[in-house]
């Protein structure tokens, strides 16, 4: 054997990775320059597989990053700037400590600064991968937009996220692109789709902030000092993409509705604009000014390999779409001071609806209470004072309700002083066989068109509506079990009847008038389903009949266990009528 | 040259002028002895000629015309007297005026004497500079500038201008804008996806001189974690949420506190103090005693003993080895082949066996790739769970964020009287971290450097 000796990890993992007090000394930064840039460039720590072999033998805990990683650094052009700003520092605190004011405000001229569009161009090649990558940027621009200016983080970044997510609701409202909206004891989910892509976030609610003190603030605004950038972009390719001015302008027309006698109450002048864009109640100016685009209907063409079922399905889910995004079409809204103006403002908007509040609570509002043609008032107290006949008073609950049932709802259940129904998640998909707590039951058989019994009658009547919609359901799911059993319900008439023969009973002979047999096509239809499905399972092979029968041990099994959830639920609403009716008496 | 020669001239016009010679003669004159000079040469005169009175009298002249500006002879009568007519009268007029003002005027107009040291006091006009109205190379520049013209005037452009107006025509970009903050709040935005700009020039040149961008690595363009960037809370989060939804979320939050606090309970375990190690009366007062009863000491002995018998023992086996004779070596050896035969024997008929095994050994073969399909199925579920699972990337292990809850008596009954629960920053903060996109840490603590000490000061103790 001869050639050179082998040494120890020299080879192999242990040079693929490097530690980061390495690497941050291979870029000569600081720890926090180091970091930030990581955070900006998209490079982030790895969990190597061997890590004894990875740390020469040493089994403590580091931090590891990819060498190469680490070598695609070198060449980014900001490390530079971060060396600037060090030096820039370095100068100023001199010049402070000499007291030399006049170099102070020289320096302070020229401050290094740097931009972060070409990382943005860099890390996300096209629109569509910086759209996917948007949920992390909302989330943080709208919370950072809710922080108080108490210098947690720069006023400026305050202010700029505010003006982006501003931006972005604009476009929400103006492509109606809003789907669903959730209130949770966090914050507010929202879900909108955005050229085919599902764009989730979360916006806190207002004035609920706590500082944590175990959140790395730095961290944070370095992302959203990226984030911010990427927004900014994003936006700028949506408007123009719904031909809109880029830096939103208003519509003139509502402009001029918008304009008041005394804006200075609301705002600073250099404010005022983006207040106003803030209210959420106009509408934007459009590129080329045309006052109503033409929607003309799209023409189909069926793809090779798509059957017309499939087809008339989309065109279906596309129509249901249309008529989800205009629920609140000719619907007039008012907001009383004590509910939550932004998130109503903005929800509304986005499905079609006018919105406006009390003069002295914002900027933007368009008309007043004593509007006669406000449809619907929304109130969270337990009663108001002064009733006006033609329009409902509802609780805020309603409106997100009625967007995620994707139908108006009644509005019975949301009237002042009410006991709500629950807000369920619309972020819940509910498969085959899974409990489906009532409520969501009913928001269902309300969408499929049909009409529940009004809300006026009895408890029990309810109930009932309520059983049958569950058994509606079953039916639905498992239709073949239902042959099944209505197929006994025929066998056992027949047995009846060779019973009573076998008892030596003569049978009843009647004539009775003849009836027409009513031929019912529909079912005929179902029966011919099922038959085939039956055949089907007859001809399966043994292999594919042991897996058929496992699914449907699953499926039964699954149902057995809502089943029992169902139960459980109906006792439950028993004993509180119960207690209801004893605490009525 | 001609200056001088004028005045000689007037000098010469002049009535007390005295011609060379006699000035000479007068010279002979006083000298009494006569110095014989050739005259010849120029040297000479210079040397042995008495030029005073020349000199003196032009000194004269020199002077009048300083002080007067030309000679008094030729100055008419009018310049050279005037008629006494007593004291002027106005000398009168003005004595009454007020005395302050003409201290101020006299202030006012008197001017400083060293400006008057060095005024120009001589009469005579300086000379006339002729430089001053000469330019050099005169000629030339006329005639440069008079073809100059006629070329303008036919529309030629010097090449020089060309090239200037060249310069010009060459984009220059307007003063290098101030860079503005990042996070300037009217920054501008434009369409970063929709110009395909391509660099001009040479890739290679590029590339060279650092100013083209390295690709980024397809690599890193993979998300560290398959988690969704928001996850969004269960439904029995829902601010008004549906009973068993909510019972489900509650029953959740349980189980992890039901969990901490085992966790919690272990370790006190751990650490308590186990009653049988405490000291009792007994163990105390052996303790005491150690040492002090010579029984002990016996004991120990008798333990001694057998130890050393032992070693006589192993001392004994390392003695005996002795020689084998050459009938044992080969009985040995024939016996070792004899074995090995057989074992290939074995091993042959085993073989021969196999065949007839065929279906058995195929049944195990089967039942082996079985398992090992079972195994690389679990192991691969194993690894798509561990994708969505926080990596361990620091000192610190991820800590999931406490669960959101509200009691059911904590629920509030409209959105106004909602108390939101956690905090979204911290949310978020954790999402990054679980996501693997920062590694965990810890605030770092404060450390005192200089150790602090108290003193009592002085005003302090003079009160207590």
């Amino acid at each position: 054997m001869g050639g050179l000796q082998k040494k120890k990890f020299e080879r192999g993992s242990a040079t693929n990775y490097i530690t980061r007090n390495k690497a941050r000394k291979k870029l000569q930064l600081s720890l926090p320059d180091f970091r930030r840039l990581c955070i900006l460039k998209g490079i982030y720590p790895h969990e190597p597989k061997h890590k004894k072999k990875v740390n020469k033998g040493s089994t403590a805990p580091r931090t590891f990053y990819l060498l190469k990683d680490i070598r695609f650094l070198l060449h980014e052009p900001i490390v530079g700037k971060f060396r600037d700003y060090k030096v820039f520092v370095r100068k100023l605190k001199k010049a402070y400590g000499k007291s030399e004011y006049s170099s102070v405000e020289r320096l302070r001229e020229n401050k290094p600064t740097y931009k972060l569009d070409h990382i943005i161009k860099e890390r996300y090649p096209s629109f569509i991968d910086a759209l996917r990558d948007i949920d992390d940027a909302l989330c943080m621009s709208f919370l950072f937009s809710t922080f108080a200016r108490t210098g947690k983080c720069h006023v400026q970044t305050i202010q700029l996220c505010r003006r982006l997510t501003v931006e972005w609701m604009n476009y929400v409202i103006a492509s109606r692109s809003l789907r669903k909206v959730f209130l949770s004891i966090k914050g507010i989910y929202y879900q909108a789709e955005v050229m085919g892509q599902l764009v989730t976030w979360l916006v806190p609610y207002q004035f609920s902030h706590d500082h944590p003190t175990d959140v790395d603030y730095r961290v944070m605004a370095t992302f959203t000092e990226l984030y911010t950038t990427l927004l900014g972009f994003v936006n700028f390719r949506l408007y123009h993409s719904l031909n809109l001015l880029y830096p939103p302008k208003l519509d003139t027309k509502s402009e001029s509705e918008l304009k008041e006698a005394n804006e200075d109450d609301y705002a600073m002048n250099s404010e005022c604009y983006l207040e106003k864009l803030s209210a959420l109640s106009a509408s934007l100016a459009r590129v080329v000014s045309t006052a109503e685009e033409e929607e003309g209907e799209v023409d189909q063409f069926p793809v090779e390999g798509e059957d017309m079922e499939k087809m008339e399905a989309r065109e279906k889910e596309q129509k249901q779409l249309e008529a989800h995004k205009k629920i609140f079409e000719g619907l007039k809204f008012f907001l009383n001071r004590e509910v939550p103006r932004e998130s109503l403002a903005f929800v509304i908007r986005c499905f079609g609806g006018e919105v406006s509040w009390d003069k002295s609570v914002g900027i933007g509002s368009t008309y007043e209470v004593t509007e006669e043609t406000i449809t619907h008032q929304i109130v969270d107290r337990p009663n108001t004072d002064k009733q006006y006949i033609n329009r409902y008073y509802i609780q805020p609950q309603w409106v997100y309700d009625c967007v995620n049932a994707k139908v108006l709802l009644p509005v019975e259940d949301y009237f002042l002083g009410v006991t709500l129904p629950p807000h369920l998640s619309p972020f819940v998909e509910e498969n085959e066989g899974d409990y489906v707590p009532p409520e969501k039951l009913k928001i269902m058989a309300l969408q499929r068109g049909e009409k529940t019994a009004p809300e006026q009658e009895d408890d029990n009547e309810e109930e009932d509506d309520e059983e049958e919609d569950d058994e509606g359901d079953d039916e639905d799911e498992n239709d073949d079990e239902e042959e099944d059993e209505e197929g006994g319900a025929e066998e056992n008439n027949l047995k009846k009847m060779e019973e009573q023969r076998s008892q030596g009973k003569s049978l009843q002979v009647k004539v009775t008038p003849g009836k027409m047999k009513v031929v019912d096509s529909a079912r005929l239809e179902q029966e011919e389903k099922a038959e085939e499905k039956r055949l089907a399972i007859m001809m399966m092979k043994k292999k594919e009949k042991y897996l058929y029968d496992k699914i449907m041990f699953g499926k039964k099994r699954k149902t057995r266990e809502a089943n029992k959830l169902a139960a459980k639920r109906k006792a439950y609403d028993d004993a509180e009528k119960v207690k209801k009716k004893k605490a009525k008496k | 040259m001609a200056a001088a020669r004028r005045l000689k001239r007037v000098v010469a016009s002049q009535p007390g002028f005295i011609n060379l010679k006699s000035t000479s003669d007068a010279a002979d004159s006083i000298s009494s002895r006569r110095k014989r000079v050739n005259k010849n040469k120029k040297k000479n005169w210079h040397k042995h000629s008495d030029i005073n009175d020349v000199e003196e009298f032009l000194e004269d002249v020199r002077l009048q015309e300083r002080t007067t500006g030309g000679l008094l002879s030729e100055k008419p009568d009018d310049n050279l007297f005037f008629l006494d007519l007593g004291q002027p009268k106005k000398a009168e007029q003005k004595a009454p005026e007020p005395v302050e003002e003409k201290k101020r005027r006299k202030k006012v107009s008197r001017p400083l004497r060293i400006d008057l040291i060095l005024q120009h006091d001589s009469l005579v006009p300086p000379p006339k500079d002729v430089l001053a109205h000469q330019q050099p190379n005169a000629k030339k520049l006329r005639r440069i500038a008079q073809k100059a013209e006629q070329l303008a005037a036919k529309g030629v452009v010097p090449r020089r201008q060309k090239q200037l107006l060249r310069r010009q025509a060459v984009v220059r970009t307007a003063k290098k804008a101030v860079t503005e903050a990042n996070n300037n709040p009217d920054r501008e935005y434009y369409d970063i996806w929709g110009q395909e700009t391509k660099s001009p020039g040479d890739p290679w040149f590029l590339q060279q001189t650092g100013k083209k961008r390295v690709k980024r690595p397809e690599k890193l363009n993979e998300k560290p974690s398959v988690l969704p960037a928001v996850e969004v809370i269960a439904p029995g989060g829902s601010y008004n949420p549906d009973f068993f939804s909510h019972q489900a979320l509650l029953e959740k939050a349980h189980e992890v506190e039901v969990k901490k606090q085992k966790e919690e309970e272990k370790i006190e375990k751990q650490l308590a103090v186990n009653k049988e190690d405490t000291a009792t009366e007994e163990t105390t007062f052996r303790e005491q005693v150690e040492g002090l009863v010579e029984e002990d000491e016996e004991e120990e002995d008798a333990e001694t003993v057998p130890n050393e018998e032992e070693e006589d023992v192993t001392v004994g086996a390392i003695t005996q080895a002795e020689k084998k004779t050459e009938k044992q070596r080969k009985r040995e050896k024939a016996y070792k082949i004899k074995e090995q035969q057989r074992l290939a024997d074995r091993r042959q008929t085993g073989r021969q066996q196999q065949l007839f095994q065929l279906r058995s050994i195929k049944a195990s073969i089967k039942q082996d790739e079985e398992k090992t399909e079972t195994k690389q199925k679990l192991r691969k579920a194993k690894q798509e769970a561990q994708k969505a699972q926080p990596r361990r990337l620091g000192k610190l292990k991820f800590q999931p964020q406490d669960m959101e809850v509200q009691l059911s008596d904590e629920l509030a009954g409209s959105l106004r009287q909602l108390k939101p629960e956690g905090s979204v920053l911290k949310d978020r903060f954790k999402s990054l971290q679980k996501r693997n996109l920062i590694e965990p840490r810890e605030r770092a603590k404060f450390k005192r450097r200089l150790k602090v000490k108290y003193v009592e000061k002085r005003a302090f103790r003079e009160i207590t």
